[in-house]
């Protein structure tokens, strides 16, 4: 059994749990409903009022969808993560802490470590299943966007060549990401440090925007690119190349004018060759590589404890609501308790007042549930626009199945409980009703 | 047609255990009207509970034909009452939002598929009969008058063999309580059926057939009609 669910389509899974979580929904209406036509009832019940339903509504909604906003945003950051680690194939650095490097080079977030010599990276570099050997070099912002040193072979590689303009041919040339502020032609003195504690007018020095980089989706989109050299020369290093070649921008380096380099981002020729060279430059007191999407992985399995809770939290939360709405229809209930005294009395079945009950309540849930999903879906967009605006992490907050089982499995459970008031306004007396 | 009944030895118990109502035996034959009248508070509709099986606890007998209410269960009476016993209220109890069809033909919602076309039919032919021509109108706009005929045309749509009536006329003006009484009886005595109607309504009392009245919970003149 277990082999041929596992060898079902994730599609078909996915539906199949979705119905499996509706059925006991369906079983239950058709239970209540079979041989009778309470719809006309229903409905009147729902227009007479309807401005009390449509407070409970929004109540559900809101609950609903703010637990289905919240796992949307947490998948679509997932996502978004993923996205942006995904060109940084295998990162190479001094031994270290691997987080500490992926939110150095993939996240451009500042960060002391150490720096791999040049004997290192030429071996890297010269390796023969090695395509890309790009050292990166930090320090130094414009504004609030940082200053990456780089090869032009990587920011052609990060932006797959869409750029406009043109890469650099000059030292102090540079090309900006698709979130800076500079435009193609404009000149910007890099001041040394990030934020407040950047020092103006440290160096002195303009680059000159040539290009401009397409959205990568990644936290480089904020970053101005340059090359290389350009940093090192600024903070009074070798540039990477003897004095006969000074005048060079990119690989290959000269090791002994090499003057460091935080990490390397390596392309493998092969998507199997990434493994050997990780494993290759993975030396103790030397050298660390890793895969920053592993990392990530790591990070979120540790995650999925607090998402575990945060899913827990959430229908905690819409618990709490739903049992807010039920004891507003227990209320509720009481005002048509005569009516329901009525149609005892003209002879209705048990099942058929309890159908009537129980299907207006389950309706103001189902209507509550289905404007969740939207309110969610709006909610999460609302906040990947502002993460996607503070982190330029392209955070894409879509409806899965996930929010789509949360939700049906919310409606199913909370419409059962449902039956409850629909069963206590047939505890009254019916001659009692009638006086009611 | 109309069900005979026939009470012995009735006592209804109210939830302290006092005796809310008694009868000692009341025998009536099918297609009679026949009022109820007794100060507030005597245990008229008590009575009309008592017939309809909608007192939780009785003694004694009622049995309408060869039905003996006090042998069936809660849902028993339930269905008797879907077959044989059609009610009218005395503040009508109609779903507002409903037009008069709707609410004249409300038992056809929970009677099988086959003989739901049939109910609405004598629903709709119901109300026209009792002039009111509009059915497709919400019942939150019609006259009092024009409600309790709603509501009588909803208790025979099921073609009752038994209807009671709880102070039909107490909400409506003399001229309206004149017309509807006039109706209901003229509308029970076509169709054979057993009216019980409970009323301080001196008019419409004089319409039935034969008057009981209760006191303090008895009903003084029982007997044979």
């Amino acid at each position: 059994m277990g082999d041929v669910w596992a060898g079902l389509p994730i599609l078909v899974q996915d539906i199949a749990v979705l119905l499996a979580l509706l059925v006991p929904l369906g079983v239950l209406a058709g239970l209540l409903w079979r041989g009778y036509a309470p719809g006309r009832l229903v409905r009147a019940l729902l227009w007479r009022f309807r401005w009390a339903n449509a407070m409970f509504v929004a109540l559900i909604a809101v609950s609903v969808g703010m637990g289905i906003g919240l796992l949307a945003q947490e998948r679509g950051l997932r996502q978004g993560t993923a996205q942006a680690a995904s060109k940084f194939d295998l990162v190479v650095s001094a031994p270290g802490s691997e987080m500490t490097m992926l939110l150095a080079t993939v996240f451009l977030q500042p960060s002391d470590v150490g720096l791999i010599g040049g004997a290192a990276y030429a071996e890297i570099a010269g390796h023969e299943n090695v395509e890309i050997a790009a050292p990166l070099a930090f320090g130094d912002s414009i504004g609030t966007a940082s200053v990456v040193g780089t090869t032009a072979e990587f920011a052609t590689y990060l932006s797959d060549g869409a750029i406009e303009g043109r890469l650099w041919n000059a030292p102090f040339e540079a090309v900006a990401g698709a979130a800076v502020p500079l435009e193609i032609g404009a000149r910007a003195e890099p001041a040394h440090g990030h934020g407040d504690a950047a020092e103006e007018g440290a160096h002195a020095a303009e680059f000159n925007i040539v290009g401009r980089m397409a959205q990568t989706g990644t936290p480089w989109d904020r970053a101005v690119l340059v090359p290389v050299e350009a940093v090192w020369e600024l903070h009074g290093l070798a540039n990477g190349h003897a004095p006969g070649r000074a005048e060079q921008l990119g690989p290959p380096f000269d090791a002994d004018f090499f003057p460091g380099t935080p990490a390397i981002i390596v392309r493998a020729t092969e998507l199997w060759a990434n493994y050997a060279l990780r494993s290759e430059f993975t030396r103790d007191g030397e050298t660390m590589a890793f895969f920053p999407g592993t990392v990530l992985a790591n990070l979120y399995r540790v995650m999925g404890d607090v998402r575990q809770a945060m899913s827990l939290m959430s229908v905690v939360s819409q618990v709490l609501v739903a049992s807010s709405v039920l004891l507003g229809l227990f209320i509720l209930t009481r005002l048509f308790q005569r009516q329901v005294a009525m149609l005892r009395a003209l002879g209705a079945p048990i099942r058929f007042v309890v159908a009537v009950v129980w299907s207006y309540a389950a309706a103001l849930l189902a209507a509550g549930t289905a404007l969740g999903l939207g309110v969610g879906l709006a909610a999460a967009a609302v906040l990947s626009r502002v993460v996607t605006a503070r982190t330029d992490i392209v955070v894409s907050a879509t409806l899965g199945w996930a929010e789509l089982h949360l939700a049906a499995a919310f409606l199913t459970a909370t419409a059962l409980v449902a039956l409850l008031p629909a069963l206590a306004v047939l505890r009254q007396p019916v001659a009692s009703g009638l006086r009611a | 047609m109309g069900l005979p009944l026939s009470i012995a030895g009735l006592r209804v118990p109210g939830p302290s255990g006092r005796v809310l109502l008694s009868v000692d035996a009341l025998d009536l034959p099918a297609g009679a009207l026949v009022g109820v009248k007794g100060p507030s508070g005597a245990g008229k509709t008590t009575f009309l509970n008592a017939l309809a099986g909608l007192a939780e606890r009785i003694e004694g007998r009622v049995r309408w034909g060869d039905v003996e209410l006090g042998s069936l269960g809660r849902e028993a009476r339930t269905r008797f009452r879907a077959a044989h016993v059609g009610m009218i209220f005395q503040d009508f109890l109609l779903f507002e939002e409903l037009d008069a069809a709707g609410n004249a033909a409300l038992s056809s919602m929970f009677r099988p598929r086959s003989e739901r076309a049939a109910v609405t039919a004598r629903a709709v032919a119901g109300l026209e009969r009792l002039g009111l021509r509009d059915t497709g109108r919400t019942v939150a706009s019609f006259s009092g008058g024009e409600r309790q005929r709603v509501g009588i045309a909803r208790a025979l749509a099921a073609a009752p063999d038994v209807v009671l009536a709880d102070e039909p006329t107490a909400s409506l003006h003399r001229e309206a309580a004149d017309a509807l009484v006039a109706d209901l009886a003229a509308l029970a005595r076509e169709g054979g059926t057993t009216l019980v109607a409970v009323s301080h309504d001196e008019r419409l009392l004089a319409a039935m057939d034969r008057v009981l009245t209760i006191r303090d919970g008895q009903l003084l003149d029982g007997g044979t009609a």
